[in-house]
Formats: structure tokens, sequence, C-alpha cells
């Protein structure tokens, strides 16, 4: 089985950022990594892959140069190959574009299943697994919480709201986006990472990739509108401790 | 924009074992504010099997046309068939722009119809202006600690509503929509819907809880829990919660999940600890009370709905609080809690 899984790299959530018109600058130290999601849809294919012996795993993220360092982990953590789809990231591109770009380079290359994140953990859009999917003519289940393959046909199970599942049943190939669950993604190995050390992933220029023009254009970014007081407590610790609970006590919560 | 006067924004309404989803009303709202802004005419859709008797409340509710689509073989939500099915009818709708939920159920369709459609995808919408060229579409990005504003700059539009953000009409009887039943047969869907199975269900006591704990990946580590759990001690009704990455991490079960996937909750109280904000957290918890945020990240985007903010490591402001609040309120409890007590 030929399994894509398609991942996104990000700043770590805490990592300090300032507003530049329409674009978002992150303050040093930049610390980057794979999101969650897309971590834990290359999880679900490793232990695909741990299960069917004759499976092959290609790895694949789109963005500028440093986006290697997010393949190679993945290829630490187990995949056979990585491919790097070299694109700016300012402006960022939107879904549809990339949507557009991965399929330009998938087809033809005969996946059998393509998973990703539900959704990136930064942008939390969830379109781009989807609008993948109708690029290529497959079925999108999105959300899945556990997947089964038996030859040619898939078992899934998608979380709704208050934790109601859907079982479905589809052929391969298939697009799954993989919700979060109990499984928590593998470390690298050792002989993985020096293997990818080594490993140079194939890069593809975006620009050479068919995409349609952009539809949505992002015309400001501005801090979010407060939606409460957001009374800050100052001082140390004990003072802000002695303050809350003083409110706390007013408003007779406790 | 090449809106004309009758072109419409469709709502595809939410619904589950026989009853509208409440979101709908807040979809309803957010394409009343679209109809104003961009000239077009509100109208509804609802999806399934049995669902005129749906269509018709929405018409009565509402006073909008609303088309009963009876799908064969559609008996429960199935994400495929529905995007199938809305992209076989939306041109005979006139439809130019098409509003769903931001939920599991709008993010299985909404982005996939928008591709085939070639229209423009504005997902997690929470609010809508007219700007100079036309409509902005604001969200929130970048972890929620940004709010982004979109402009389409093609048609049609496919757009998800953030739940929670848009104030739902007050129910009356506008009266005198119209519904018209569609009859579609089953579309050529690859994928089959075996069956929907219950959640297992919350029964943290979450639901009836005064005040509410609630645990994040701030938190750091499962052990720093005990700290919560003392401090929510400190109330006479409260329970423990936890976002979904604490439970995925099985530091709490998942009847203690707060948010999209999980539960809803309006305590009187309730205390993020160590929570990011991200919005599929923050539409389970934003309707509580009063809202106490501590985290160590100034940025949070859990600061913006929060009455409180508090920037301090957990593990030093918890005790602190401990500490203040027994000296204060019962020294005697404290007492005895102290090891080699006579007695």
């Amino acid at each position: 089985m030929r399994i894509l899984v398609c991942i996104k790299q990000v700043w770590e959530p805490e990592s300090l950022f300032d507003l530049q018109g329409t674009e978002l600058r992150p303050r040093p130290p930049l610390r980057r990594k794979v999101g969650s999601y897309d971590e834990l849809a290359l999880e679900e294919a490793l232990r695909l892959k741990d299960r069917l012996p004759r499976t092959n795993l290609t790895v694949l993220s789109v963005g500028p140069p440093p986006v290697v360092d997010v393949l190679r982990r993945a290829l630490g953590m187990g995949a056979d190959r990585a491919v790097h789809i070299l694109a700016p990231d300012q402006p960022p591109p939107r879904p549809a574009t990339l949507a557009a770009w991965i399929a330009a380079w998938a087809q033809g290359q005969n996946f059998d299943l393509i998973l990703t994140g539900v959704m990136s953990e930064d942008a939390m859009q969830g379109a781009v697994g989807p609008m993948l999917a109708a690029h290529l003519g497959w079925p999108p289940v999105t959300s899945v919480v556990s997947l089964k393959v038996d030859g040619h046909a898939l078992a899934v199970e998608r979380e709704m709201e208050g934790g109601r599942r859907q079982r479905l049943a589809l052929p391969l190939p298939a697009l799954l986006t993989v919700q979060s669950g109990p499984n928590q993604p593998r470390y690298p190995t050792l002989s993985n990472l020096l293997r990818a050390k080594k490993t140079t992933p194939l890069t593809v220029d975006a620009a050479g990739l068919a995409a349609p023009p952009d539809r949505e254009k992002v015309v400001a970014l501005t801090p979010p509108e407060k939606r409460r007081a957001g009374l800050v407590l100052e001082g140390s610790a004990a003072q802000k401790a002695e303050r809350l609970l003083a409110m706390l006590r007013e408003r007779a919560l406790l | 924009m090449s809106a004309g006067a009758k072109s419409r924004v469709v709502v595809v309404a939410e619904h589950s074992q026989g009853r509208l989803s409440p979101v709908n009303w807040e979809l309803m709202a957010c394409a009343g504010q679209m109809a104003r802004v961009l000239g077009l005419e509100v109208a509804a859709a609802v999806l399934g099997q049995g669902v005129e008797p749906l269509a018709g409340e929405i018409a009565q509710r509402t006073g909008v046309k609303v088309w009963a689509v009876e799908v064969e073989g559609m008996a429960a939500f199935h994400g495929e068939a529905q995007r199938l099915a809305l992209a076989q009818l939306l041109p005979a709708w006139r439809a130019q722009a098409v509003v769903g939920a931001h939920s599991t159920s709008g993010l299985d369709w909404a982005p996939g119809l928008a591709a085939r459609l070639e229209a423009a995808y504005l997902p997690g919408v929470e609010g809508l202006s007219a700007g100079p060229e036309g409509p902005r579409f604001s969200r929130t990005a970048h972890y929620g600690k940004v709010r982004e504003e979109l402009a389409p700059t093609a048609w049609p539009l496919v757009l998800t509503v953030q739940p929670g953000t848009f104030p739902a009409a007050p129910p009356g009887e506008a009266g005198h929509g119209e519904v018209e039943v569609v009859r579609l047969p089953a579309p050529p869907c690859r994928s089959q819907l075996l069956e929907v199975v219950d959640g297992a269900g919350t029964d943290a006591g979450l639901g009836r809880a005064k005040v509410v704990v609630a645990a994040g990946r701030g938190v750091g580590q499962a052990e720093n829990l005990e700290l919560l759990r003392r401090l929510a001690g400190l109330f006479s009704s409260a329970a423990l919660a936890g976002s979904r990455p604490v439970c995925d991490l099985g530091w709490l079960g998942y009847g203690h999940q707060v948010g999209l996937t999980g539960a809803t909750v309006s305590p009187s109280l309730y205390i993020a600890c160590g929570i990011s904000g991200a919005r599929q957290h923050t539409v389970g918890m934003q309707g509580s009370g009063f809202i106490v945020a501590i985290s160590n990240d100034p940025q949070a985007a859990i600061f913006n709905l929060a009455d409180v903010c508090i920037v301090e490591d957990l593990t030093v402001l918890i005790p602190a609080l401990l500490e203040q609040a027994s000296g204060y309120s019962d020294p005697a409890s404290l007492q005895g809690d102290l090891p080699g007590r006579p007695g």
C-alpha cells in the first residue's frame, strides 16, 4: 500500500509574535514543530505500516526551506520518503492553493491512501484535506478517530459533536483527516534520524505546479477583540492570589 | 461584485435525530447580516429523510423560503451525500453564498463543496462588515491569537460560521415562509454510512457544577492536576474539566472534556488553567458566568474572553491561592490536614 501523509510546519503555540500589516512576525527564538494533528495522522500511517509490511509511506510538506526539519523528523519517526513542495510562506498560501499544489504533484503517484490532520494546529481551517480529495475525485472522511484497512476496503469511525461517532465503509483510494485520540505520536529513533540526516527530500518547486488564482485575500490582521473585561492582575503571585480571592468573594463565588 | 438582486444566501441547516440544532438560528442571523450587506435574499435548505417538518419549523420561525431536500438513502447526516446533493442543487437555487456551521459536519462537506464550485471559502466566520470593495469576513487565526479579515475575490462564497458568535434571533413567528420539497435520488457516494453511535456520555458532574476548574495542556504534567483538584475543593459545588489534548493524554477521562467534541458548560465560575483558548475549547465554555484565566503565555487567546487574566505559573499561583483561601475562610481545615495532629 502506498500512503501519503501531508504535514504542516507550525510555530510552537507559545511563541510570541508581532503584527505588521497583514504579516505575523515571530519573535526569536523561533521554535517550529509539526502541527499536532498532522503528527497524529503520521502516527496512524506508521501504525498501518507496522501492521501491513509492504507499505510505502511518503510524507509531504509545503513551505520555505526550514520545512525540511519537520520532514526529517517524520523520516526519523519511520516515513520512507519525504517530498518538499518549496513555496514562500508570505503571504501564507490559501488552502485552495495548497490543495491544488499537492494534487498536482500527487496525481499519478498511485497513492492508495492520503492522511492529514483534521486541521492545522495554528490556522484551524480544516480545509486542505477535503479540498485535496475534491481535486483527486476521492471521498474524504474528516475527523477520523479509528481506521482499519482490509484489502481495498476501509472501515473508519469519525467523531462528531458530543462524542457521537459515525461508522463508515469506503473503498481505497481515499483521503482521511485524523482527529486526536488516545494514540500519542512516537518519538523518532536514532537509527532513523541518522538515515534521515543523509536523506535529501525530493524538492518540487511550487512555481511549476498549477493552482487557481486566490479566491480570498487576507486584508487585515488585528489583535482579537476582548469579549470580556479582561482585567489583568499585577504584582507577585501572592498579590495576584489575594486579589483574585477578594474578587471571587465580592461576587459571592467563593 | 456580481450578486444580483434575486441571488440568494442559502443556509444549510444542521439536524440530527429529527431535531434542528440550535446553531441554525445563529446561521440564520449571519445570513441575515449577509443579506443586508450584499443585497441577497435569505433561504435555507434541510437535507435528509423526513425533513419536511424541520423545513416547516425554519420557515415558520424565520419567514424565509426553505427547501426540504428528501435525499434517497440519507437517513442521517452523511457528508459525502450532502456535498454531492448541494453541488447539484445550488446552481438552480441562484446561490451566491452558502452558509454552514463550523462544526464536525460543516467541516466535512463545506471545504470540498467550495473546491467543487470553485468558490471562495471562508471558514469559522465570526463577523462581517462592508468594506470599500465588498464584504469582509472576520475569523480568528494563529492559535486564536489573531483576528483575520478576509475579502472574497471570487463568487460564489462557501462559509462556515463559528458557533456562539452570531446572536440567534429570539424565537418567534415570522410567518409566511415557504417550504418546497425536492426529491433527489441517492447521490453516487463512494463512502457508505453504516451507523451512528452515541458518545460515552459525560458524567463528570460538569453540567451540575456551579464552578468548573479546567485543565489545558499548559498544566504541563498529570501530577499538577492534583493542584487543580485542590483548587476545586475550595468550592462547594465544583467539577474538574479538561481540554481535548488533556483527555487525549489520558490525564482526565473523556467525560471531563469541554469543547466542540465534548460537553458545553455554563457554570457561574470557570477557572481556565493552562488553556490556550483554541476555539474548539472555548465554544464549550464561553457562556460561563465569570471566567478566570491562568496561563504563563501572555498572548494566550483565552485571555480575550476572560473577565480576569493572570499571567503566572500555575504551580506557583495555585498554591498561593490555596494557602490564602485556607488561611482566610477556615484555618481549622488547614490545621486538620497537618500530619502529627494529636488524636
